[in-house]
């Protein structure tokens, strides 16, 4: 193998080499340059697979011929080779970037970049202090040279800081190295961390802090990074991306040598360092409208994070390198690949991303760069978060656990929200005159390799942690190739993909369904046959319908996945797939960005406290299966409940965590709002059952946990309910009545006996089949009439009989009259309310149950009864497609209210392994209980039998009745002639509105709003810090030193 | 399950009664109103003479299938209620098709007239139908919670939803009644059934008086034939339930017809003696005065 | 008597927060750069006394030092190393933000550091 020293001797040489050419051949130049770095990647290539392959101890190289202390010696061990790797890599891609740039610039360019390069790895590989000031130093020079590469004049200002601070730096360290050698007597990073005379002495201790907080301030830590900032916001994006990838990962590469000098109180110095550096960083990253400057932030933000990580080390063990790796090569990848981006869009603004959609293949880079950085599987940062959490959940560091999560989520937000404005948003005018392809993007083949590699490397790393984690990779599991196999088939007509969609989701299924237990198997039949029978409306769509099957299918591959789960490990990556792909989903209505990136933040804020739950559960275990939830004894375990139901309530839409939903369902597609109400809100149900199931109930500090979601779910299913009544917008009445029914259907869990749990089931059944097809039927509506506002409709049951028969049906079925199913549900309701020691929530329950009449009532009414619009006038029955599953879901909406047993005695009879007392009994057609009994046949052949008579009656007495237009009613004298005054639909329920409407007061809302806008002005008021005056960096460096200085005195 | 099909005619039986009893009752509930007012009021055969005038009637129109449908909705509500409840206790003749179901079945049911109604006058087009029946919905929501919170403290008192089985624990003389057994549930439903009789001070939403307002607007001939004839069952059948749940239900025809009246005076002694509510009222008066009842009934029971 | 060493080193020091002190109390980028050379020199002041040892001769082994004795007779050739290379270090740096400033005097016509500061926040 070539020796790691010939990664120096390239670039030094090669940078010589320039010098000595003539200024005219820039093509050579240039071409010398790539070789130069391309053969550096090689070299560090070979030691990759070396270490990779053979179980190679780390090499020393010892340049003078003898070993330390006496010469300065390298070492290329796995995580150096690996590092030199990704420097070398990141340098050639930027080279390639910088074609244009470095060809007009000439050779010291080039030299300039190659030494940059040569002075990362220089870092990483050499074990010698004082080297490693000088390395710092070449790279602090060349950074300067580098900067000004770009074309910005702003980004001579942002140099000069860099050099304040980095002279200030300088003094500190070779101070700091002179008396650390005084004492030790070495210069070699390993001896002096060997040495015990350093940190026993005072001059000792202080040389230590001197070097580290000179290390750690290179770091860019808050707040001493000002100058950071500046540079990303103006250097050259090539140079960007060396900065954030190869930079950081260089410099925490040291800092990770360097930090055993300074002994184990080091540890929580650094990782103080590192979590208040990540938590602000993205604080200040809010409220900025620069790309690449939010890109800057963001990657401070993620070098703290693995400063973190590096002080927390001696809790991590060997899953160490896996998880600092794992978040160090997903901010390098994907910042990389981000700058890259960022280079060939031409405004700066974030909305000018949204250029990106003339490209699928840049926005498709675009996305998985941001997943990667937020650490959403199947990325590195996944497995790497999951690692930490459990680990440090182990060590009962918590609070750290905690910091590190709501810092993620912050990020989050401004990523997605950034990813919004790029799918919704028009970019701003760039130009006068007429929008032309590609105009705003500036691409080439040298852009876009570089780009392309980052791509590649992002899921070529994920499938590697995949592989590393022991838990079975992602990557493989056959649900989640079949979605991502949509994205290579993207090309396809759009009614070939939905073939392939159905067949795929239905074949699964009946190759799967004897493996579930009844319980399951309902969720199954829901997410499989269910998801199937919802496709159908999607032949409708016609065209390529880019982005849709992907996604679709990746929210199901999620849903599929979780119910498969076995171990706390596959349900969390399973509910971050859904959650991921329900979100590109609901991100295509037209309308629906800031409900998207609303239903995002907290869906993810809803996993992170699962992730926090799971970790506090398992205790630092490896695996931790769900039944093991059981095992979990006291005082954790009402903290795990707690955090688990947090997070299955963000999913459910519980009230306070419901703001998201009604936007969400509302402006979505009129075939996906079906998905994301009917089936993914079932998620979060199964999330519940799987929790009650294994933990059952749960007492924190004296209060009966399930008690408290007794009462969430019974003023979910209030607020819900009152909600719907309000609303002017079809979708967003339907919307609001399905946080009511999750509510219901949480209060059936929660009641933790027999007939609440069927009564829970038999809720997900329901809601799902009349909520889909109700939202079918509004779509079909809605997409006829051009509007869902109720009031802009009216009349319309003769025009479209069909979505009329199917709201009726489905309104019948949800108020629970007899005889259709929703009767089953109320009844085994009073049942299960009648065994429960549960008082109180009741009424609030009973409150709830009548309101739904008045905004089904007001659904049906305004739309299709009342008086038909002059403009609907022509208007047609919904499409073939639309209509097909609604009557498919009126058929199983029939068959279900006479057969129930049909499905629920399976169930219950499998609850009685959970709660034994209180099933039913299924004697013949009657269903019987203790405390009463019900014959959905006869009560169907009954009402049928007295409706008919009655019908015949009336046909009889009232045969000649005839048909009359419209207007011929009789209306205080007068003869009405336009719909519009005399439709009743605006603000329905007006005198309710009166009465009650005080208890729609947006409480949730304004409290969440509160929260953003808290956090924003945080973040702007505390950037102001960063006044943009080199002089004062300086100041907050110091101020930084001196403040670390007296708080480890302190401490 | 063998069906015995004697129970066809019985409950054929039960129906015929209670439809006379209703008609004539309603007219003589209007008397006694027209009396208080100084008014003297209509014969107590009127019922009959409008009913068989309405069925008479030529003229007819129709604004589309479920304007046709909405009375027979309506009607096979008011039945269906009557048949699913038993209406004398220990009769196996008059306990009418009580097998279909419980008491949850007939809480249920009551809605199942309401929404065909409502639904056919929708397609009238008429507006003040919907305004009618917006202010009803509004209305019932918080006048059916107290009603609902007592039926449930009477469940939980006798941990059962059969309605036979709620009448027999009652058989042991008037003290057994839940009246007084359980008071606070019979008041909370007591007050709730005001507001369910369509009677002063909760009658806006038919609001006879002024204008024609509410699902009767636009029906007529047959159609309101058809309606009336609910207007004498439907009463009746709730009362039936109010009966059997709270005041020891009825062994025997002439303590039904008893029963029922006074059941049925509580409302119009109520009605006769107080102005009309906004809805806005009524909904605050419920949750304020009735509610309460209801809830301290299902705590303490 | 005091040790030659230290009273280096104390110049040595003094120097430094001199330095630092100009660097952070002048807005002129020359000053600045001047401050930080100050510095600088204060740092290798200190680097050079840390390395001194009395009564012994500079570490270069010729006539007057062979080499078998050398290890009692000369002082310690790390720190001077150590000097050497941070001098030329410090060129390099100075060098180039004298460059800067040039240029940034070019694109402003000033030279205060307050003025070079849109890129903030």
């Amino acid at each position: 193998m070539v020796s790691a020293l010939y990664i120096l001797a390239a670039a030094l040489g090669a940078a010589f080499l320039l010098g000595l050419l003539r200024e005219e051949r820039r093509g050579l130049a240039y071409g010398l340059t790539l070789a130069a770095l391309g053969f550096m990647t090689w070299v560090s290539a070979t030691w990759v697979w070396a270490f990779a392959t053979t179980a190679l101890p780390p090499v020393e190289i010892f340049t003078a011929g003898t070993p330390p202390p006496f010469a300065i010696n390298l070492r290329m061990g796995m995580g150096e080779a690996a590092l030199t790797l990704l420097v070398n890599l990141v340098g050639l891609a930027s080279a390639l970037y910088l074609k244009e740039t470095l060809l007009q610039l000439g050779r010291r360019a080039m030299a300039v970049l190659l030494i940059a390069i040569m002075a990362l790895a220089g870092l990483i590989l050499t074990r010698d202090l004082f080297n490693l000031f000088v390395f710092m130093e070449l790279m602090a020079i060349s950074t300067a040279g580098l900067i000004l590469l770009s074309a910005d004049s702003r980004a001579l200002g942002a140099g000069f800081k860099y050099l304040i601070v980095s002279q200030v730096v300088s003094v500190l360290l070779l101070i700091g190295i002179i008396f650390a050698y005084h004492v030790t007597g070495t210069l070699n990073i390993d001896g002096m961390a060997q040495a015990p005379a350093l940190l026993a002495t005072g001059i000792g201790a202080i040389a230590a802090f001197l070097i580290l907080i000179a290390l750690i301030a290179e770091l860019k830590p808050f707040p001493a990074n000002g100058w950071a900032l500046d540079i990303y916001e103006s250097a050259h994006p090539a140079y960007g991306a060396i900065f954030s990838a190869a930079s950081g990962a260089a410099v925490i590469f040291a800092v990770d040598k360097v930090l055993p000098i300074g002994g184990a109180a080091w540890l929580p110095v650094a990782t103080g360092v590192g979590i208040a550096t990540f938590l602000f960083s993205n604080l200040l990253a809010l409220p900025q409208t620069n790309d690449r400057r939010l890109l800057g932030y963001s990657s401070v933000g993620q070098i703290g994070l693995v400063l973190a990580v590096v002080g927390q080390r001696d809790v991590l063990g060997e899953a160490y390198g896996f998880i600092a790796f794992g978040l160090l090569v997903s901010n390098a990848v994907a910042k990389a690949g981000l700058f890259w981006l960022s280079g060939t869009i031409e405004q700066r603004g974030l909305t000018a991303w949204a250029v990106l959609r003339q490209r699928p293949l840049a926005l498709f880079a675009f996305v998985t760069f941001l997943c990667v950085l937020v650490g959403l599987p199947p990325f590195p940062g996944f497995y790497a978060k999951w690692e930490l959490a459990r680990l440090l959940a182990g060590e009962g560091r918590m609070a750290l656990l905690a910091a590190i999560l709501l810092g993620t989520l912050i990020e989050a937000g401004y990523l997605f929200r950034w990813f919004g404005y790029a799918i919704k948003r028009e970019p701003e005018a760039a130009a006068e005159g007429p929008r032309m392809q590609g105009a705003g993007l500036a691409t080439g083949w040298n852009r876009a390799l570089p780009i392309a590699a980052a791509l590649v490397a992002a899921w070529g790393l994920g499938f590697l942690w995949g592989d590393l984690s022991g838990r079975g990779n992602l990557l493989l599991a056959l649900p989640l190739l079949f979605a991502l196999a949509f994205l290579v088939l993207d090309w396809l007509p759009a009614w070939v993909k939905n073939t392939l969609a159905i067949g795929g989701l239905t074949g699964f299924f009946l190759l799967t369904w004897q493996e579930y237990d009844p319980l399951r198997l309902i969720f199954a039949a829901i997410f499989l046959i269910g998801g199937s029978v919802i496709l159908l409306a999607s032949y409708e769509t016609k065209g390529r319908r880019i982005g849709f099957y992907p996604s679709a299918m990746l929210m199901y591959a999620g849903l599929v996945m979780l119910i498969r789960a076995t171990d706390a490990f596959g349900f969390f990556a399973a509910w971050e797939l859904l959650t991921l792909g329900s979100y590109f989903l609901i991100l295509r209505g037209k309308h629906s960005e800031p409900h998207a990136l609303s239903y995002i933040l907290f869906s993810l804020g809803g996993a992170f406290a699962i992730l926090a739950g799971f970790a506090l559960a398992g205790q630092g275990a490896v695996h931790l299966p769900l039944d093991g939830l059981a095992k979990v004894a006291e005082p954790l375990a009402p903290w795990v409940f707690v955090l688990l139901a947090l997070g299955f309530m963000t999913k459910t839409a519980s009230v306070g965590v419901h703001i998201w939903l009604p936007g969400a369902h509302a402006e979505a597609e009129t075939d996906v709002s079906p998905m994301v109400s009917g089936i993914l809100l079932k998620a979060g149900l199964y999330g519940f059952l799987v929790l009650l199931m294994s933990m059952g109930s749960q007492r924190l500090h004296g209060v009966e946990l399930t008690h408290v979601l007794l009462w969430i779910g019974a003023l979910s299913a209030l607020v819900g309910n009152l909600m719907a009544v309000f609303q002017e917008d079809a979708k967003r009445l339907l919307a609001y009545s399905s946080i009511g029914q999750m509510g219901y259907a949480l209060f059936g869990l929660a009641l933790m006996n027999h007939l609440g749990w069927l009564m829970a089931i038999m809720f997900i059944i329901n809601h799902y089949v009349y909520k889909s097809m109700l939202f079918l039927s509004v779509g079909g509506v809605a997409k006829r009439t051009g509007t869902r506002d109720m009031y802009r409709m009216g009349g319309l049951v003769k025009l479209m009989p069909l979505s009329f028969i199917a709201v009726l049906i489905g309104i019948i079925a949800i108020s629970g009259v007899p005889p259709l199913s929703g009767f089953g549900g109320r009844w085994i309701t009073y049942n299960a309310l009648l065994d429960s020691e549960v008082r109180l929530p009741i009424v609030i329950l009973f409150l709830a149950g009548p309101i739904a009449f008045l905004y089904l009532f007001r659904l049906i009414h305004t739309v299709f009864l009342g008086q038909l619009k002059d403009e609907h006038r022509r208007i047609k029955e919904a499409p073939f497609w639309i209509v097909l599953p609604q009557m498919i879901y009126v058929a199983v909406l029939l068959v279900v209210a006479v057969v129930p047993g049909l499905v629920l005695r399976h169930v219950d009879n499998y609850l009685d392994r959970f709660f034994p007392q209180g099933g039913l009994e299924w004697t013949g057609t009657v269903i019987s209980s203790n405390y009463g009994y019900w014959n959905p046949i006869s009560i169907m052949v009954i009402v049928g039998v007295i409706f008919a008579t009655l019908f015949a009656w009336l046909l009889f007495v009232n045969r000649r009745a005839q048909p009359v237009k419209q207007f011929n009613i009789v209306f205080s004298g007068e003869r009405p002639f336009r719909p519009e005054t005399t439709h009743f639909a605006w603000n329905f329920f007006a005198p309710y509105r009166k009465a009650l409407g005080f208890l729609t007061t947006p409480l949730a809302t304004r409290f969440w709003e509160g929260i953003t806008d808290l956090l924003h002005n945080a973040g702007d008021l505390v950037r102001r810090l960063y006044t943009g005056n080199g002089q004062t960096y300086a100041y907050h460096l110091l101020a930084f030193v001196v403040a670390v200085y007296l708080i480890r005195l302190g401490a | 399950m063998p069906f015995d099909w004697m129970k066809i005619p019985y409950a054929l039986l039960t129906l015929f009664i209670v439809f006379n009893f209703g008609m004539l009752l309603n007219a003589l509930i209007q008397k006694i109103g027209a009396r208080v007012g100084r008014r003297y009021g209509v014969p107590i055969w009127q019922n009959y003479a409008d009913l068989i005038k309405n069925y008479g009637l030529r003229s007819s129109i129709t604004h589309g299938v479920m304007y046709y449908l909405g009375p027979v909705f309506r009607l096979t509500g008011g039945v269906g209620l009557l048949l699913f409840v038993p209406t004398i206790y220990g009769s196996e003749m008059f306990s009418n098709l009580s097998f279909a179901g419980d008491l949850i079945l007939a809480l249920y049911f009551v809605f199942f007239g309401t929404l065909g109604m409502a639904l056919g006058a929708g397609e009238s087009g008429h507006p003040n139908a919907a305004i009618g029946i917006t202010r009803g919905l509004s209305q019932v929501t918080a006048a059916e919670l107290p009603f609902a919170l007592a039926v449930f403290s009477v469940a939980l008192q006798y941990q059962t939803f059969s309605i036979t089985d709620i009448v027999a624990v009652q058989q042991a003389g008037f003290t057994s009644w839940t009246l007084f057994t359980n008071p606070l549930a019979v008041a909370a439903a007591m007050l709730s059934f005001l507001g369910s009789m369509m009677r002063p001070p909760f009658d806006v939403v038919l609001a006879p008086q002024e204008i024609p307002i509410g699902p009767p607007t636009e029906y007529h001939s047959s159609y309101l034939a058809l309606m009336q004839t609910n207007r004498a069952i439907f009463p009746i059948a709730k009362i039936v339930l109010y009966m059997s749940l709270f005041f020891g239900g009825a062994a025997s025809w002439p303590v039904f017809f008893l029963k029922v009246f006074a059941i049925y005076m509580v409302s119009v002694l109520v009605g006769v003696a107080f102005p009309r509510f906004r809805v806005e009222q009524s909904i605050r008066w419920f949750l304020i005065w009735a509610v309460p009842l209801g809830v301290l009934s299902i705590v303490l029971v | 008597m005091v040790d030659i060493s230290l009273i280096a080193m104390a110049t040595g020091f003094v120097l430094i927060l001199i330095g630092l002190y100009g660097a952070l109390t002048n807005g002129n980028l020359l000053r600045m750069i001047v401050a930080f050379t100050v510095a600088d020199a204060g740092v290798n002041l200190v680097l050079v006394s840390v390395g001194y040892m009395r009564g012994r001769t500079a570490p270069i082994l010729d006539s007057a030092v062979p080499a078998a004795e050398a290890v009692a007779r000369i002082i310690d050739p790390v720190p001077q190393a150590l000097v050497l290379t941070a001098i030329v270090i410090g060129l390099g740096v100075t060098a180039l933000m004298l460059a800067y400033a040039y240029r940034l005097y070019e694109a402003k016509g000033t030279l205060d550091i307050a003025k070079f500061s849109e890129l903030k926040w």
